[in-house]
């Protein structure tokens, strides 16, 4: 469903006048879009959908805390939801991590709803399918993606005087060129609030062309490479580092940003002088949500500065407890770059390896933050400035903070495509000394 | 026995496997351990009392009036499902509790074919004008798609035919998880967690249970009226401990599944007295040797090879991966559509079956959302791939007449597409127990419980972690160890399986997190299997450290 904001106040209103408890928090998180894919050149499903879930989370006053979701907004439906919540807190032993209402609060405010992407409609999408799909069948390839579009409501309400709302848009597509043969294969996506973040022709003939270049790739042995990493790649590797940047886990001696003696390692000088790692919703160019789903605020962070760690991630009661600012799981990432496109990285290395995305990234190690995970969709040997031939793909088992200590050089910065949960800007990066463990026959 | 074995059990004075594997608590529904195919799979006694409490037989009638406005609109094919989709979660962490939530949602999605494509509208309101809307809608998508596939010179949807699906079905449980209070659940939790921290040296532990509850109608056009409710419930213990003195940490699950079941699996599992194997397994583990690189045997329990056999049997059997319908997330697959039948792609004696029959199986049902009574097949003979996973849009590429009955869409809102069936590696005939398998290794590695995975878009090269390692060295366990994590391709690896246990040794392990499609939907999904010994390449994760 799409709410306006008289009506998800109205929603909320109605939920907390039937509370009991004094301390009652309402969240909203209200959906309407729909997606269309297509698989081996030709359309498969398509679907419009409507979500709605309402929170209910109630507080008795020695500190038992629970939360009742559901997605009926009857008066009946509400009351019925809120007193589910409030049975549920009697019955839950005492939280003590249960922080007070948080009241009337401020935002930042950031434009990011657009409602050509909000009214979008079946008719809208095809002509965006069949575009992405006779780009590529053209030269003999097999096309597959989606395309999905989102108008999405956030609100929050609780008895001390909150009110929260929040209303975007999401336009989002990729897709994925194959060739005849099995042997090449590319990808291409992009993601904005607006409509016009996606053109079905432009982003279908970039994984064409990259499929093409991929075709035929020969085996490369593992073992440590110079790798220019694409924008996605760099984001594929960095969100293993915000999930490691919790304070509490830090402070707790569970993480490699834990210092001796309980501390962490906020105001040392971690990463390379060039990195700087900031988290902004009010970017005009790549704006991200302003809250999170239980209303806490997203703030304007620097994380790393001149590759001095600055800040790491709090929850309310840990910010609390340990003296620092509240800063949720952040929903934009920021890494500052220079100038150029991935183009001119190549330019710039002699041997080395182009990495064009990461796959089923998964974490080994949070001490060191070392994950493992393989190339995919384009991995080509670079020789004298220059991309030579495509490789088969490889198994990495790396860090992001071996991105973040031997960068080498880097681009300018770009959303990256594939990312779709949070707005993540980075740039195409020279990374030296990147560890590849294993190769893979897989296309 | 083997001298091997009579050797280790005189000089560690363990006599029991429990004792040998500690850290496990694996309870199983009846009859779990039985391949008895079974259509449809049995049902408790208390299916009829859960049937008639349910909310979704009254809407029955909106969900009618869908159908028959997609067929008025056009469509040549409609469904539509009613799900009421429950969830419950409860977190603790060393003595509190950290998180309590419940969460119900209800809604319809209609799924319509028209002109030849397929169509889905879903919304989270139940009444006719939203039902006639939602049928509008979808019936607008198909005829979209059925224009653009022809206008590509491509064959419309290819619907094969079923017998019409009419019943009722509940999977089995003694206790409804939902009946039972927050109060209890966090107290059992909340005890077995500071049993974890009663060890000394062990910082911190948490535990929770997850809930499900799916309630769901189907009706289609071909008349077929289907109501099923199944729990799926999962507890979960961590001990954590944390040396400063050498700047490292180590975690340890206890080694426990999610099952299809209801409450009485969590009490019979008895956390509580398993506390303290994990506490002490931690301590190991955190004090263990990094293991030394290289090619060497590897043998896995149950509670570790469940997730091997998802990620590169499971997913490279589903034919839709195979087709290339996948190939822009999940990716596609080694296999070739070609090659059911002929492709020999394990050693002699791997038999693989999948089973949506199978009593605690997370992917057991009575019908699929495509209104097909499941069933029992095979996907893997004597080392041969032979079987795929299919759906009706799909089974005609199989060249089969009739589904496998593998499809699901998970809530209201995901439309139903091919999912993976329980699909599980059969007990060896030679009755080997985990000591048999350990006493025969000279050199190896034995991999327990789950840790991280990591595997291509084709499946063919692996690597995954676990809870716990420990070194074998002429037929006896010798010492933990760490930062351990197996590489292989997927073929040589099948391949190389050279000892499998018996009836006595099968687990079924799962989970409720199988994630496909765009947007994604998760699956819940189980492999059984016996322990097994294969030839991989031990990767040190510590980076040698």
């Amino acid at each position: 469903m799409s709410l306006r904001q008289n009506q998800a106040k109205a929603i909320i209103t109605q939920a907390l006048d039937q509370a009991s408890l004094g301390d009652v928090r309402v969240s909203l998180d209200a959906s309407k879009g729909g997606n269309a894919r297509w698989g081996d050149s030709m359309p498969t499903t398509s679907g419009d959908i409507e979500t709605l879930t309402v929170s209910v989370t109630a507080v008795t006053r020695d500190g038992r805390r629970a939360t009742a979701k559901g997605n009926d907004t009857s008066k009946t439906g509400l009351a019925k939801l809120v007193g589910q919540a409030e049975a549920m807190a009697a019955l839950s032993p005492v939280d003590p991590e249960v922080m007070p209402p948080r009241g009337k609060t401020a935002y930042l405010s950031a434009k990011a709803f657009d409602r050509k992407v909000s009214t979008m409609k079946a008719s809208g999408r095809a002509p965006i399918v069949k575009a992405a799909i006779e780009a590529g069948t053209g030269q003999g390839l097999a096309m597959s993606g989606v395309l999905a579009h989102a108008d999405h409501t956030v609100a929050a309400g609780d008895r001390a005087g909150l009110f929260a709302y929040s209303r975007t848009t999401q336009m989002r597509a990729s897709t994925t060129a194959r060739t005849a043969d099995g042997t090449g294969s590319a990808k291409a996506a992009r993601v904005g609030f607006a409509a016009d973040a996606v053109d079905g022709s432009a982003l279908a003939s970039e994984a064409a062309l990259w499929s093409l270049r991929s075709k035929e790739p020969t085996l490369l042995d593992p073992g440590d490479y110079t790798v220019v990493l694409a924008p996605q790649a760099v984001a594929d590797l960095l969100s293993f580092l915000i999930g490691q940047m919790s304070h509490r886990q830090a402070t707790e001696g569970r993480s490699f940003f834990s210092a001796a003696g309980g501390k962490t390692k906020i105001g040392q000088a971690l990463f390379d002088d060039s990195i700087t790692l900031t988290s902004d919703p009010t970017d005009a160019k790549n704006p991200a949500a302003i809250m999170t789903g239980g209303g806490d605020p997203q703030p304007k962070v620097t994380w790393i500065e001149a590759g001095v760690l600055k800040a790491l991630r709090a929850g309310r009661y840990w910010a609390d407890q340990a003296g620092v600012a509240v800063r949720p799981m952040p929903s934009s990432m920021h890494l500052a770059g220079g100038t150029g496109s991935v183009d001119d990285l190549v330019s710039q290395v002699d041997k080395g390896v182009l990495v064009s995305r990461f796959w089923y990234n998964r974490m080994l190690r949070p001490q060191t933050i070392t994950a493992t995970g393989l190339t995919r969709d384009g991995t080509f040997w670079i020789e004298g400035g220059k991309i030579v031939r495509p490789v088969k793909n490889l198994r990495y088992n790396d860090s992001p903070v071996t991105l973040l200590t031997k960068v080498a050089a880097m681009g300018a910065a770009v959303r990256a495509g594939g990312t779709t949960d949070s707005t993540v800007v980075v740039p195409p990066m020279v990374v030296e000394g990147f560890h590849f463990d294993s190769t893979s026959d897989a296309v | 026995m083997s001298s091997y074995r009579r050797d280790f059990l005189a000089l560690s004075g363990l006599a029991t496997a429990s004792l040998l594997l500690p850290g496990r608590a694996w309870a199983m529904p009846a009859g779990a351990k039985q391949p008895a195919p079974a259509s449809p799979p049995p049902q408790g006694g208390n299916a009829s009392a859960a049937l008639s409490a349910s909310r979704v037989p009254a809407d029955l009638p909106v969900a009618k009036k869908a159908i028959e406005a997609a067929i008025a609109a056009g469509a040549s094919y409609a469904d539509a499902r009613l799900v009421v989709y429950r969830t419950e979660s409860i977190g603790v962490r060393d003595d509190h509790v950290q998180a309590v939530s419940n969460n119900e949602d209800y809604g319809i999605g209609v799924r319509v074919i028209a002109d030849g494509g397929w169509g889905f509208a879903a919304a989270p309101r139940v009444d006719e004008k939203t039902a006639v809307a939602l049928a509008k809608t979808a019936v607008d998508s198909a005829k979209r798609s059925g224009a653009m596939l022809k206008s590509l010179g491509k064959p419309p949807v290819e619907w094969v035919k079923a017998p019409v699906a009419k019943g009722s079905w509940v999977a089995p449980f003694e206790v409804d998880p939902f009946e039972v209070s927050l109060a209890d659940k966090a107290a059992l939790l909340i005890e077995a967690s500071k049993a974890v921290m009663s060890t000394p040296g062990v910082a911190h532990a948490s535990g929770g249970i997850s809930i499900v509850g799916e309630d769901r109608a189907f009706v289609s056009s071909e008349g077929a009226e289907v109501h099923q409710i199944a729990y799926r419930i999962a507890p979960r213990l961590t001990a954590t401990a944390v040396s400063r003195r050498l700047g490292r940490f180590a975690n340890r699950d206890l080694e426990v599944m999610g099952m299809q079941a209801g409450w009485e699996y969590v009490t019979g599992l008895d956390m509580l007295g398993h506390a303290p194997d994990i506490a002490q397994d931690v301590l190991r583990k955190l004090h263990a040797a990094p293991v030394a690189p290289g090619e060497r045997a590897v043998i896995l329990a149950p509670s570790n090879l469940w997730l091997t056999i998802h990620e590169s049997i499971g997913h490279p059997t589903e034919l839709d991966r195979a087709m290339g319908l996948e190939a822009d997330k999940a990716g596609t697959s080694f296999l070739r559509p070609d090659d059911a039948g002929s492709r020999k792609i394990a050693a002699k004696g791997v038999n693989l079956v999948a089973d949506r029959t199978q009593p605690g199986g997370l992917a057991t049902v009575g019908w699929d959302d495509d209104g097909v009574q499941t069933g029992r097949w095979d996907i893997v003979r004597d080392g041969t791939f032979v079987g795929w996973q299919t759906t009706r849009d799909q089974a005609g590429w199989a060249g089969e007449a009739q589904s496998r009955g593998c499809s699901y869409g998970q809530r209201y809102s995901g439309v139903a597409f091919q999912r993976m069936p329980n699909i599980s590696l059969q007990p060896g005939t030679e009755g080997y127990t985990t000591e048999d398998l350990i006493n025969a290794t000279e050199d190896g590695v034995l991999v327990t419980g789950r840790g991280s995975w990591s595997i291509d878009q084709q499946r063919y090269n692996f690597q995954f972690s676990g809870q716990m390692f420990w070194e074998i060295k002429r037929g006896r366990l010798t010492r933990p160890l760490r930062d351990v994590a197996y590489q292989a391709n997927t073929v040589d690896f099948w391949n190389s399986c050279d000892m499998i246990g018996g009836k006595g040794t099968y687990r079924l392990g799962g989970t409720f997190g199988d994630g496909k499609g765009q947007p994604m939907q998760s699956n819940a999904v189980s492999h059984g299997c016996p322990p097994a010994r294969f030839q991989a390449n031990i990767v040190n994760t510590g980076g040698g450290k």
